[in-house]
Order: C-alpha cells, then sequence, then structure tokens
C-alpha cells in the first residue's frame, strides 16, 4: 500500500475532521458586521404576510400596502430602538393580526409543522422494516439456473417487438380466413 | 353563436375535430387492441394527426386573431392591444388562462402524435397501444376543456373599447424570458405524460416488468430536462422583471412547478434501481402517477382561483374539472395498482442501506417528503378556511424553514451516493473512495469562511457542495480515463454533469440569501455615494415615454463606469407601476439596483436601492449545466450490463485516484 492510501486509514480523516470543524466554528461564530437599515427592514419584512395578497411576503409583494408597511417598518427602525421582534408585534397589531406568515404552533395550525415530522417518522420506520424484511429473504448469488433464464430472457425481449408483430400478423390472418 | 366571426368559428371547428380525433382514436385503438385486428390499428394514425392538425389550427387561429386584432375575439379583447409589440402580442397567446390551455393542447398533441409517429411500427404491442389510449384520453381531456370552461374562442359580449384593448399585463410584456419560460415549463409539464401513459399501460397488460421503464426513460428525462431549465428560466424572470432582488418566492405557482420536479427527479433515481435490481415497482409506478397527478392538481390550484397567486389567473369555472380530472387519475391510477398488485411483488432484495440503492432510497423518501412539505404549505390555507371559515397564510418563511434541512441533507447524500457502489458497501471502501470528494468539500469550506461567509447554514451548504461536488468530478474522471470522451455519456456520467448543475444552483441560493448586502439612497444628480466597495454616481435621472408607458429612468454609474439604468414605468392603460431593475453582473456577484418611487426628474433627486447579491451568476450556468448533463445523459451509456454480471464498476487503481 502507498503513502496515499494509508494516510486516507484514519490520519487523513481525522485530520479532515479536525480542520472542518474549526472552520465551521470560526466561521459561524464571528460576527457578520453591522446590519444597514434597510436590511433591517428587509428581515422584517420578510416575517411579514402581505395582508391583501396572501401568500407573499410584504418584502416581495409590490402593492401600495405592502409598501406602506414597508415604510412603517423603516420609520421604526430609524427612528426608534426597537427591535427586530418588537417591530414585527407593533406592525402585527397594526395592519391586523394576519400579517405572521408562520402558521402558529399550537392548535389545529401545528398540523403543518406536526405531520412533515409525523410523516418523516413513518418514512423511517418504513425504511427500517423493508431492510429487514430484505434482509431476511437475501438470496444474491446467481446460480448456472439463473443465468440460463437471464439469457432466456434476454434473447426473448430483443425478439419481443417483432414476436408480437408477428404473432398478431398471424392471429389477424387466422381470423380472415 | 350566429354572430361568430371567421376566427371564431374556425377555432371552434379545429377544437370540435381535435377533440373527435382523440375521442375517435382513442376508442378505435382499444377496439383494436381488444380484437386484435392490425387494419384497425392502422386507422388510429389519421385520427392523431387529425387532432394535431386540430391543435395546430387552433393556436394558429388564435395567434391570427391577436396578429389581426379581432376584437370580435372575447379572449383578443381580454388581452390584446393595438399597441402591445409584435413579440408580445404573440405572447398574449399564454398571458391568460384560455389560451394558456391551448399552448398546452398543443404541446400535448405534439407528445402524443410524436408517440404515435415513432411507435407506428409496434401498435399492435399492448403496451405501446394503451399507452397511445392514454395520450389520447388526456388529450381528448384538455380539447374538451379548450372547448368548454375554457372556451378561448368565445365571441365578446359586445365591443366594449372601454374594457378591452389594454393588453397583455404590463409584467408579461417587460421582457424577453416570456417568449421562452411558459413554453419550455410547459414541455416539461406536458412532457410527463408520456412515461404516465406507459405506466398505465404497463399496469393494463399486467407487464409490469422493466420493459416499459427502458420505453420511456428518455422520455422521462426529456421532460425532466425542460421542467429544470423551465422552472431556473421563471427564476430568471423573477429577478429580472419583478425588482425585488429574489428569484423564487415560494409563490402558489411556483410549488407547482416545483412538486412535479421533486417527484420526477425522485423517479429518474429509483428508477435506475428497478432496472438494475428490479424492485421499487410500486414506488416507481406511485411516483410517475403523483407526477403526473401533481401537474394537474397544481393547474388546479393555480388557475381555479382557490389559492391566492401574483400568476394567477382570474376565476374560472375550470376548478371542478381540474379537480375532478385529478380524482379519476389518481383512483383509476390506485385501483390498477391494487388490481396488479401480485404481479407487482418483486423478489428482489435490497441487501445493504450503505448501498447505491439503499442511497437512491433514502434521497426518494426525502424527495417525496419534500414534495409533501410543500404541497401540505401550499394547501394549508384552503384546509384552515374550510374548517374554520378564517384565512391564513403559509409563505416563506415556512418553506424556508422546512427546505433547509432537507436541502442539506439532499446536497450530503449528492456526495455520499455516486462512490457507493450497487448492493454493499464497506467502510474501507468508502474511506477510500470519498476521502478526495470529502477534502474538496474541506476545501470549499476554508475558501469561503477565507472570503468571509458567516453562519452556520450556509457554511454547511459550501462543505457539502464541495463534498458532492467532488464526488461529481471523482466520477467523471475515473469514466473519462476508462472510457475518454464517452466517459460523459450515459446515464451515470451525465448525471453528474447534472448534480453539478444542482451544486452550482445550491450554491448561488445558499450564498444569495445568506449574504446579500443592501442599501436605499436619496441622491441628487451628480452625487456619488459608496457602499460595501463599490460608488454609485446618479449622472442623470429623466422622465421617458413610450407608446405604452411614461415613467423615469435614472442613470446610475457603478465604480465611475459604466451607466447603469434602472426604471420605474406606469403602463398608462393598466395605471400600474412596473419597476425594472438594472443589474451589473459579474461571477462573484451581481449589483443589482432599483430605482424607487419618489425620484424627482425636475428636480435631479433620484432614490435608488442597491442590492450586493454573491454569485447569482452561478444560478443560470448551473441551469445550463443540469440541461446539457440532461443532453448526456440520454445518450446511451458504453454497454448495457448484462444482469447476471458483477454489480460493482470495476475498482479503480487507487494510487491513480490518489494521485488526481
Amino acid at each position: 500500500m502507498s503513502r496515499a492510501s494509508s494516510l486516507k486509514r484514519w490520519p487523513g480523516w481525522v485530520l479532515l475532521l479536525f480542520v472542518v470543524a474549526g472552520f465551521l466554528a470560526f466561521g459561524s461564530t464571528r460576527d457578520a458586521g453591522a446590519r444597514t437599515p434597510e436590511e433591517r427592514v428587509e428581515e422584517i419584512s420578510k416575517q411579514l404576510a402581505c395582508p391583501i395578497c396572501g401568500g407573499e411576503t410584504v418584502y416581495e409583494s409590490r402593492n401600495s400596502t405592502s409598501a406602506s408597511i414597508r415604510l412603517e417598518i423603516k420609520s421604526q427602525v430609524s427612528t426608534t430602538d426597537a427591535s427586530d421582534d418588537e417591530i414585527i408585534a407593533y406592525i402585527v397589531q397594526q395592519f391586523g393580526a394576519k400579517t405572521q406568515l408562520l402558521p402558529k404552533s399550537s392548535g389545529f395550525e401545528s398540523l403543518v409543522w406536526v405531520l412533515p415530522a409525523v410523516a418523516l417518522v413513518c418514512a423511517g420506520v418504513g425504511l427500517f422494516f423493508s431492510f429487514r424484511r430484505w434482509r431476511t429473504n437475501v438470496d444474491t448469488v446467481p446460480d448456472d439456473d439463473d443465468r440460463a433464464r437471464v439469457d432466456a430472457a434476454l434473447a426473448a425481449d430483443a425478439a419481443d417487438a417483432a414476436a408480437a408483430l408477428a404473432a398478431d400478423a398471424a392471429a389477424a390472418v387466422g381470423d380472415e380466413s | 353563436m350566429l354572430a361568430e366571426g371567421l376566427n371564431g368559428l374556425l377555432g371552434h371547428t379545429a377544437l370540435i375535430v381535435g377533440f373527435a380525433a382523440s375521442l375517435f382514436g382513442a376508442l378505435a385503438l382499444i377496439a383494436a387492441i381488444r380484437l386484435g385486428n392490425p387494419r384497425l390499428i392502422r386507422t388510429v394514425l389519421p385520427y392523431g394527426w387529425l387532432a394535431l392538425g386540430g391543435a395546430v389550427l387552433a393556436v394558429v387561429v388564435m395567434e391570427r386573431g391577436l396578429i389581426n386584432r379581432d376584437w370580435e375575439l372575447a379572449y383578443v379583447q381580454k388581452v390584446g392591444s393595438y399597441d402591445t409589440p409584435a413579440l408580445f402580442n404573440f405572447t398574449a397567446l399564454w398571458s391568460a388562462l384560455e389560451g394558456s390551455i391551448l399552448l398546452w393542447l398543443l404541446l400535448l398533441a405534439i407528445y402524443t402524435a410524436v408517440i404515435m409517429r415513432r411507435y407506428r411500427e409496434r401498435l399492435t404491442d399492448p403496451l405501446v397501444g394503451w399507452a397511445l389510449v392514454v395520450m389520447f384520453i388526456v388529450t381528448a381531456f384538455f380539447f374538451f376543456l379548450a372547448l368548454g370552461p375554457t372556451d378561448a374562442f368565445k365571441p365578446a359580449t359586445a365591443p366594449n373599447f372601454a374594457m378591452c384593448c389594454k393588453g397583455p399585463n404590463p409584467l408579461l410584456q417587460n421582457h424577453v424570458l416570456v417568449l421562452f419560460h411558459p413554453p419550455i415549463l410547459y414541455l416539461g409539464y406536458v412532457g410527463f405524460t408520456v412515461p404516465f401513459a406507459f405506466a398505465i399501460a404497463a399496469l393494463v397488460t399486467g407487464r409490469v416488468g422493466e420493459g416499459w421503464l427502458v420505453e420511456t426513460r428518455r422520455w422521462a428525462l426529456f421532460a425532466w430536462g425542460f421542467l429544470t431549465v423551465g422552472i431556473v428560466l421563471g427564476g430568471w424572470w423573477s429577478y429580472e422583471v419583478l425588482g425585488w432582488g429574489g428569484v423564487w418566492g415560494w409563490d402558489p405557482v411556483e410549488n407547482a412547478s416545483f412538486l412535479p420536479w421533486l417527484t420526477g427527479t425522485a423517479y429518474i433515481h429509483s428508477v435506475m434501481v428497478q432496472e438494475r435490481r428490479g424492485i421499487l415497482r410500486v414506488w416507481n409506478l406511485s411516483l410517475l402517477v403523483a407526477t403526473f397527478s401533481l401537474t394537474i392538481l397544481g393547474t388546479f390550484l393555480t388557475r381555479s382561483g382557490v389559492v391566492n397567486s401574483v400568476h394567477a389567473f382570474s376565476d374560472s369555472t375550470i376548478g371542478p374539472f381540474l379537480l375532478g380530472a385529478f380524482g379519476v387519475v389518481v383512483l383509476v391510477s390506485l385501483g390498477l395498482i391494487a388490481w396488479r398488485g401480485d404481479r407487482l411483488r418483486s423478489p428482489g432484495a435490497i441487501d445493504s442501506p450503505l448501498s447505491r440503492e439503499g442511497a437512491f432510497l433514502a434521497n426518494n423518501v426525502l424527495l417525496a417528503l419534500f414534495a409533501f412539505v410543500i404541497l401540505l404549505g401550499t394547501v394549508f390555507p384552503l384546509i384552515v378556511e374550510a374548517k374554520d371559515n378564517r384565512k391564513i397564510a403559509v409563505g416563506s418563511p415556512f418553506f424556508d424553514t422546512m427546505s433547509q434541512p432537507i436541502g442539506l441533507v439532499l446536497l450530503f447524500l449528492m456526495a455520499i451516493a455516486p462512490a457507493l457502489p450497487w448492493r454493499k458497501a464497506s467502510g474501507e471502501l468508502l474511506r477510500d473512495r470519498l476521502f478526495w470528494p470529502a477534502w474538496c468539500g474541506a476545501g470549499t469550506l476554508a475558501v469561503a469562511v477565507f472570503l468571509g461567509a458567516t453562519d452556520f447554514a450556509p457554511l454547511l451548504a459550501f462543505g457539502f457542495a464541495g463534498f458532492a461536488g467532488g464526488a461529481a468530478i471523482r466520477q467523471l474522471v475515473l469514466a473519462t480515463r476508462r472510457q475518454g470522451y464517452r466517459g460523459f455519456l450515459g446515464r451515470t456520467n451525465g448525471g453528474m454533469v447534472v448534480h453539478l448543475g444542482v451544486i452550482m444552483i445550491a450554491v448561488a441560493l445558499a450564498a444569495s440569501n445568506s449574504y446579500t448586502r443592501t442599501a436605499e439612497f436619496t441622491l441628487n444628480k451628480g452625487e456619488t455615494v459608496s457602499f460595501a466597495g463599490h460608488t454609485f454616481t446618479v449622472e442623470n435621472v429623466y422622465d421617458f415615454t413610450t407608446s405604452r408607458s411614461v415613467g423615469i429612468k435614472a442613470d446610475i454609474a457603478i465604480d465611475g463606469g459604466q451607466a447603469y439604468s434602472p426604471a420605474i414605468s406606469k403602463y398608462t392603460a393598466f395605471g400600474m407601476d412596473v419597476a425594472t431593475p438594472s443589474v451589473k453582473s459579474s461571477f462573484t456577484k451581481d449589483i443589482y439596483l432599483t430605482l424607487e418611487a419618489g425620484s424627482k426628474p425636475s428636480t435631479g433627486l433620484a432614490k435608488i436601492k442597491v442590492f450586493i447579491k454573491p454569485m447569482v451568476v452561478w444560478m443560470w450556468v448551473g441551469g445550463m449545466l443540469c440541461a446539457f448533463g440532461t443532453v448526456l445523459a440520454a445518450f446511451p451509456g458504453r454497454f448495457r450490463r448484462r444482469p447476471t454480471d458483477a454489480v460493482s464498476a470495476p475498482v479503480p487503481l487507487e494510487e491513480e485516484v490518489a494521485g488526481v
């Protein structure tokens, strides 16, 4: 075994682990720098639903209602020292409670969060049982009999279309006569 | 009907002829298959051509009506105007519901005719015959829609010029992409009818083995490629036209195109497991049924007015028919699958989760889960409204939250799966094969950190993307070493090129969603401002007029160089403001300028918004790479593997690989 492949055994992977962990830790904890007021407005408006269009956020929507909400957020951002959450609460109160785009995590609306989780669990359980079932009836190595069958099937497959045509034609001739 | 003009008469006639032809085609074919009569089968061909002729004529007549400004047609009054430029007048065909059904119909009739012509010698084969029957029935259904609920050739009730003649929605007469995005997307949408038809035929004839998969492999790829390109073009259009700087808003119509894409993507992966191992038969049939029925359901959701959407056309009576069709498709398919249940059981097994087929299965489960989440989010407001009679909105924050982890896991699978052998992998094998791809990921992560990337999720995305890219490149390098340029052809290798495209799109999305810098400036003419390392000088602010709009434009020099001119236009007929962004693109970042309301040419005041969006271009390049890879994948690989041969590709010389 060459040097390269022994490197691949564990030293290379352990080194990789440290490098990745290091860069991830460094990168994700450092400060991204101050946000401009517009970036705050953007972040807030992305969390609010345009009250008259359904489905679009205030950030995306181009109608006048959303424009006035954006203006209101902007004046809040620049004139008060309220936090993002306080501004959201204020806007929700000012423009009606429907502005929250995230469904609530309680009551009936929580289904939109719960169902995907349920689906994930079901899929996982289903996969687990499938694999267990598969494992119990593994019959892998093809013997000579299998090989002969595959050869026959392949030959038949190639001639399949022609044979079908011929058979049909023969049947038709039979019908006519 | 008495006062019907020439175009209306011709259009209705074409649709009636097409409807009758597809219906008779289906009936004749069924009769021929039942009786096994080749003569009767030959009579089917003219029906197919007649149906195609009807669809072509209907579209040509509608275009003639639009071009000649035939105000006797209600549809021309709705989307036509005297001063729409020729290009947008042509594309006005699909700028509203009735015409877009005509476009759908045309593509469907073309697919049906192509299938018929391609398999004309084999129509006596019940599998092909029944597939064509399904195509005919779907075509007949769309002819019926075009005749009844969405009659494009309805005569205008009155030549009401006060109401009419505004032309298509301003957003649909603003950019040349309107010529490409809808037809290409529809080519993908409608194209999935072909594999669906063969799936149904396989169930009807009971030939549920792998034969029908081989027939439809390229059709599914073809449809998938067009759907992918259509979606990417839609993102580009949104970016270039809507002026909010984004490509994707999780709008119901966007979701409606994404849902069949997800199930279609799952299918083109899991189909390989079935071809190779003969398992997952029911699953593959279900995926095709899901893909086709989701296109119908998506059309229902977005074209019937039940869901609010920027793309939604006005209310019509089409809803119940589409919902009914969706129900019929699902019930018939499930019924057929249940009926053929005994033949669908397969003897094969997946030996180990840690294998190529295990990875495909995991990817399928994730893609199906993804589709479920998006479908749930899209229809959830309807459910809540039906139950509690109150309106809620489920928008981007929900979809972003849900799609981020799923997307990350999918990226990770893209990194692992290409290195996994079929049947069973060992730890040592993976340790060797994944070594350099994993370091690729670490390297990408390091580069991203050096370039200033922050936050955990996007960093993880970059790392996984590098890993997945390394795995794809590893496969391509090994294949081209063995086979020369042919190492790019075939499903596996072409698929790796598609993976590279998808990875580029993922990186672009992660970067542009996480690191966009934005600022707004109010500047006087001649004033310069600097932001995020660039300077912006307002050279001029001025009014402009076109035949359809009046507006304001500003010339803004970026870094003292070339001027970019964002504008706001007011389309006079609609009283609607449309902001047109101006974008300076480069391979690493886009500088995206919009002009905001409040700019005043009279005083030389410009209110501009600047977005610095990293790596957006990667998205368009990635889209092209996807299309290119799809074409490569459509070529046959070097040889067809015999089912009894060793399942794994020969293990490459590790020293050589290590030397890469």
